[in-house]
């Protein structure tokens, strides 16, 4: 544990950045992301590529007859060359990075003390489910619509992003026994 | 006249230039979520039980910090923000699929 490091170390290794400073340099990127490209972050289209494209390797048939699916691997080209997609190969190489040089990298469960790590494995795969179906419906989620949509002051966007906090805080009761 | 902002960069470094930044502008993302703490469940569940704020200092920082510089470079006409994607409102789906994300949210974590 008190090991001396020779060389570089990342200075917030084990410890989380400020939130209002964390904000910032977020706000940053998603400034310079409309400055160089003209659109702003995203997530869920990306993934919502990777999944059309999967399907239209396997059932082409239903993804050229259905119209948002056609329109997720639209554009012309590879499904798959599209910066939404690249994009979150970004992110997750970014948050791979960051948790490594903060020696955060570990295969762990995190789950309220009461649960089981299966149990929440279930909650989890549950919460996805409802998280993907979410996003879809809104056409975006917390980064495309809620930062992305925020900051352009898209009206449909921030109606998203309150009924997010609101659905969050409204089912929160319920699941307390996940978390607490 | 045309403003600086925003670039149309596969004109600038072609395809695979674009593909580049675009990875990098990911990657910066990405970092500045997980060191504010996102890749932890719990304390982003605690954001809904008033126990941890970070997930709302962080969005509405990043959102204002956004907001407020292209505001800023629109106004010195060095942004055009007719140029800028800005997403379709649909009110009512967006509405319902934010309800629906919001409960998956405290379901599982993320």
């Amino acid at each position: 544990m008190n090991a001396v490091r020779k060389g570089l170390s990342w200075p917030m290794a084990g410890r989380y950045l400020n939130p209002y400073v964390a904000g910032t340099l977020l706000g940053l990127v998603l400034f310079a992301t409309f400055a160089l490209t003209g659109h702003g972050l995203g997530a869920s289209g990306g993934m919502s590529r990777v999944i059309a494209a999967v399907q239209g390797q396997l059932a082409p048939e239903h993804v050229v007859h259905n119209p948002e699916l056609a329109k997720s691997i639209g554009g012309g080209g590879h499904p798959l060359n599209h910066w939404l997609v690249w994009m979150i190969l970004g992110v997750a190489l970014g948050g791979l990075t960051s948790g490594a040089i903060s020696r955060r990298l570990k295969l762990e469960t995190r789950a309220g003390p009461r649960l089981s790590p299966q149990a929440r494995w279930t909650f989890a795969l549950l919460g996805g489910v409802l998280v993907g179906f979410g996003a879809r419906l809104a056409r975006g989620c917390t980064s495309g619509q809620a930062l992305s949509g925020g900051a352009v002051l898209s009206v449909g966007s921030w109606a998203f992003m309150l009924a997010v906090f609101a659905g969050g805080y409204a089912v929160a009761y319920f699941v307390r026994r996940l978390w607490n | 006249m045309q403003t600086l902002f925003p670039l149309d960069l596969p004109a600038l470094i072609g395809v695979a230039g674009n593909v580049a930044v675009v990875v990098a502008l990911g990657f910066g993302f990405g970092f500045a979520l997980e060191q504010a703490g996102f890749g932890d469940s719990r304390k982003l569940a605690a954001q809904f039980y008033f126990r941890d704020m970070t997930v709302f200092k962080v969005m509405f920082t990043a959102i204002l910090v956004a907001a407020v510089l292209i505001m800023l470079t629109s106004a010195l006409q060095l942004m055009d923000y007719e140029r800028l994607w800005v997403n379709p409102t649909y009110l009512w789906p967006g509405i319902l699929g934010g309800l629906i994300l919001g409960s998956g949210f405290i379901t599982g974590g993320f």
